[in-house]
């Protein structure tokens, strides 16, 4: 789907992201690991074209899309939905599913944000309430909703259980599984939520330092002693 | 000519000294100080509204305060045309008096708004000194406002037509003066302090100093430094009118000097007061043949206006950094080292 | 005492619509514009010569006026701003550059009112419109229709952000241009739509503001701090903070200079613009974000439903 070549980059002279590889495969969940400060984050902005890029290559179903802007990349069906500020709370939750559909024609979005409705029924009951007042599992699926409705191919979702109680995360990890089985859409996600994130997941990469230490399947990272000596160890501690 | 090569001295001292203090607050210190001309008519203030005063009461003068202000620099100037030591005296005493004064109202001023971001901080201070601009000249009680008032000539026991070139030697040595203390004082920790904080607010607060302690300070320099060019401004001109302290003049065209020299680099400031004051003084003096040369329906002024807002404008987009950038602090440790 | 009440509702108006465009283009630009009252005085001049080229009423011609004064707003964006804006300067850097637009503005006032002059043969760096205005039922010209514009603009305003497409756009870039942006919205847009109705409303204000006080070259220097003290009272983050802060301004600065004229006698109207300070400095000491950036407004919010 995705396939990143020798991607270096950052922010003005600060580089972040050292010679990365890496390929998302379609159809399949594949999840980004590593110690804070690792430049996951990064690497997901990169990829959409919020960073400065030095040197690489992002070749997306074929078409180089490195240096493609933002509202381009959105037409071609890839979403990114950033950890926080990822839905407009002084707009109401119907006015959020509706600008998500704003490159669309008029008939078409109201099939979308249906659509989208039926994915995420939770949404139905609160549609005239503010963003801003929504829960952070509420507010998260809207950020979901939203990108069902631009017809997304590919979603990037930067650690879409932060802040999440075990069991509203549970169910947005389900609600990825069930994105992909049902509607094909690829997720590429970066987690601190580590070890249930790469349980669900097809494909693992992790990261430290701006460099990518592993990238395979997903299981076995789970067992890699660089996995466990990071996250058993450091991040063990924090999710206590 | 030599007049005109003689206000261009005078006025490119005290548009230094005013710049360089600007300079310490905004090109080292990222304080946006819009309200620059309030410091500078802070000065006229203690020499029109406090010094004057004194001398009402030390003669005795009865009446409004205007023409009792008139009678008092009159004899005031009599005696000093006598004794050249107390002109000096009254000057010093005045400096000194403004410095303390514009500190008090620089440190004051930026207090409201002092742990904000820069976009509040301008508009406070700007606001600030514009009120007290329209109070001052609305009210004629206070330094007397519109009408202005007379000050003594401090230098009156110099000869009449040498008067000018005095003042102007006056003002030169107090720029040099500023300069000399600001290159140390920026040399010192307090400077690099100041830097970093434009840089970055939380890298200072990470080191355990109070952003709004430090910026209180600088606003409190910068001002007191301010308020000797009013003060020297007004004994040349021998009265205070508060229009001559408005915010074209005295905040907007100190703007226009860091930006056309270069913000953050002293000297750079100073060669863009020269090129400025060289400009606006030529305008100013030819500004009735440019009106008639360029057959122009009004006041050649409007033009100034128009030209010095399209020049900052454009070193704004074209060269934003000034003509001299600004130059990295070298530490002693910083030189030893690339002295290796 | 019923003269100082219109006075202070049709001054009261007038700041709303000068600061609903201070805020707006805060919002979307970042940046507090020092112009805006240069705005309304070109607003005036722009009354003025069409009274006395076109002879044309100053009321009249506020469509006009309206559509003069967006130009004004799109080239304030495009000739000082937008440039740097690309470049990538700093707020400080902005905020200067409006400093020198509105010396520039300042210049071409001053010289225009002369050459003005020069045409008419009479003297236009000085006018008032008061002996223009009519009365309907005993109310004053200029307390209806200040107080029509107003309800215009919040009217229109309303319609177009909560009903229709490019509306929820535009509180959509308004809040986070960067999510807008990647929802395929163009965020320039938002920014054009704020400048021109900015100089729009400014321009209007400002044909108005010459039946209320005397017009001279160099008003914008005394009605700036006003507006800027209702834009912070109410808040620079919300549109409607413009509104709340407008009348809370324009309300104490009259009635604060009726009063003290009781006292003093005339000549005191430059102390309300202390009033108008200490309220800005009260405001920034307290609750920067004014009184829409509150827990207490949220909840009124909410409770109206917007």
């Amino acid at each position: 789907m995705i396939k990143v070549e020798k991607l270096n980059s950052g922010y003005g002279k600060l580089q972040i992201l050292f010679d990365i590889d890496l390929e998302v495969p379609k159809g399949e969940i594949t999840t980004i690991v590593g110690p804070n400060g690792s430049g996951k984050s990064t690497f997901l902005k990169s990829l959409f074209g919020l960073t400065d890029i030095y040197s690489g290559s992002i070749i997306y179903e074929g078409k180089d899309i490195t240096y493609t802007p933002p509202h381009e990349k959105t037409k071609m069906g890839i979403s990114y939905l950033p950890q926080t500020n990822n839905v407009f709370t002084n707009l109401t939750v119907r006015e959020n599913l509706r600008i998500a559909g704003y490159i669309l024609e008029r008939d078409e979005v109201e099939e979308r944000i249906n659509f989208a409705l039926e994915v995420f029924p939770e949404l139905k009951d609160i549609l005239d309430r503010k963003a801003g007042s929504l829960s952070g599992g509420q507010r998260q699926m809207l950020a979901m909703a939203t990108a069902l409705v631009r017809k997304t191919k590919l979603l990037i979702l930067d650690e879409p259980t932060a802040q999440l109680s075990p069991k509203l995360a549970q169910l947005i990890f389900d609600k990825i599984v069930e994105l992909r089985d049902s509607y094909s859409i690829t997720p590429l996600l970066v987690e601190q939520n580590a070890k249930r994130a790469l349980e669900i997941s097809d494909i693992g990469y992790m990261f430290v330092s701006g460099r990518v230490v592993y990238g395979g399947p997903a299981k076995a990272l789970l067992n890699h002693e660089k996995f466990q000596s990071y996250f058993l160890g450091i991040v063990g501690v924090e999710e206590c | 000519m030599v007049e005109l090569i003689t206000l261009i001295l005078f006025f490119f001292a005290l548009y230094t000294i005013v710049s360089l203090s600007l300079n310490l607050e905004f090109g080292y210190g990222g304080i946006p100080n819009f309200g620059k001309a309030l410091y500078v008519l802070t000065g006229a203030v203690v020499v029109g509204g406090i010094l004057n005063r004194l001398l009402i009461w030390y003669f005795g003068i009865e009446g409004d305060f205007i023409s009792a202000s008139s009678i008092a620099a009159y004899k005031m100037t009599e005696l000093i045309s006598q004794n050249p030591l107390l002109g000096l005296g009254i000057f010093i005493f005045c400096v000194l008096l403004a410095i303390v004064a514009g500190a008090i109202v620089g440190a004051l001023s930026i207090l409201p708004s002092a742990k904000l971001k820069e976009d509040y901080l301008g508009v406070t201070l700007l606001a600030i000194s514009e009120v007290v601009y329209l109070i001052l000249f609305y009210n004629t009680e206070i330094v007397g406002g519109y009408y202005g008032v007379s000050t003594p000539d401090i230098l009156a026991f110099i000869p009449g037509e040498y008067r000018m070139y005095a003042y102007t030697v006056l003002g030169l040595i107090c720029a040099i003066i500023v300069y000399l203390f600001l290159e140390r004082l920026l040399n010192s920790p307090y400077g690099r302090i100041l830097r970093g904080h434009r840089e970055n607010e939380d890298l200072i607060k990470a080191f355990g100093r109070d952003v709004m302690k430090l910026r209180v300070k600088t606003m409190a320099i910068g001002s007191a430094i301010a308020a000797i060019a009013g003060v020297i401004f007004v004994f040349y001109s021998a009265s205070v009118v508060v229009n001559a302290f408005n915010r074209v003049e005295w905040t907007f065209y100190p703007f226009l000097i860091v930006l056309l020299g270069g913000k953050g680099n002293n000297r750079g400031v100073v060669l863009g007061a020269f090129i400025f004051v060289l400009l606006k003084m030529l305008i100013d003096f030819y500004k009735f043949d440019i009106k008639y040369l360029l057959h122009l329906p009004f006041e050649a002024v409007w033009l100034q206006y128009i030209i010095f807002g399209i020049l900052a404008l454009l070193i704004l987009c074209y060269k934003p950094e000034g003509i001299l950038k600004e130059r990295p602090i070298f530490t002693p440790p910083i030189k030893s080292r690339i002295n290796e | 005492m019923i003269d100082v009440v219109i006075g202070a509702i049709v001054w009261s108006n007038l700041l709303v619509l000068l600061a609903l465009g201070l805020t707006m283009t805060y919002i979307t630009t970042g940046v507090p514009n020092f112009a805006q009252a240069s705005f309304a005085i070109i607003g005036s001049y722009i009354a003025l010569t069409l009274l006395r080229l076109a002879e044309l009423h100053p009321y009249l011609s506020l469509p006009v006026t309206f559509i003069l004064g967006g130009i004004l707003g799109l080239l304030t964006y495009y000739l000082a701003l937008k440039p740097l804006i690309k470049r990538k300067a700093s707020i400080e850097m902005l905020m200067i550059a409006t400093l020198a637009w509105d010396l520039i503005l300042f210049g071409i006032t001053g010289a225009y009112s002369e050459l003005l002059s020069s045409i008419t043969k009479k003297t236009e760096t000085l006018f008032v419109f008061t002996y223009l205005d009519f009365e309907f039922y005993g109310l004053p010209g200029r307390l209806i229709v200040s107080s029509l514009l107003v309800l215009l603009t919040i009217l229109g305003l309303y319609l177009l952000l909560y009903k229709t497409k490019f509306g929820i756009a535009l509180r959509a870039s308004m809040e986070n241009p960067s999510l807008a942006e990647a929802m395929g919205i163009n965020v320039e847009n938002t920014r054009l739509f704020s400048w021109f109705l900015s100089g729009a409303l400014a321009c209007m204000a400002g044909s108005v503001l010459p039946f209320l006080q005397e017009i001279v070259p160099q008003t914008g220097y005394f009605i700036i701090v006003s507006i800027f003290a209702a834009s912070i009272v109410g808040g620079l983050y919300h549109i409607l903070g413009a509104l709340i802060g407008g009348y809370i301004i324009g309300i104490s600065e009259s009635l604060f200079t009726y009063v003290l004229s009781i006292f003093l006698g005339p000549g005191v109207l430059v102390y309300s613009k202390v009033i108008s300070l200490l309220m800005m400095i009260v405001t920034i000491l307290i609750h920067p974000k004014g009184i829409t950036g509150t827990e207490l407004w949220r909840k009124v919010e909410r409770w109206l439903n917007l």
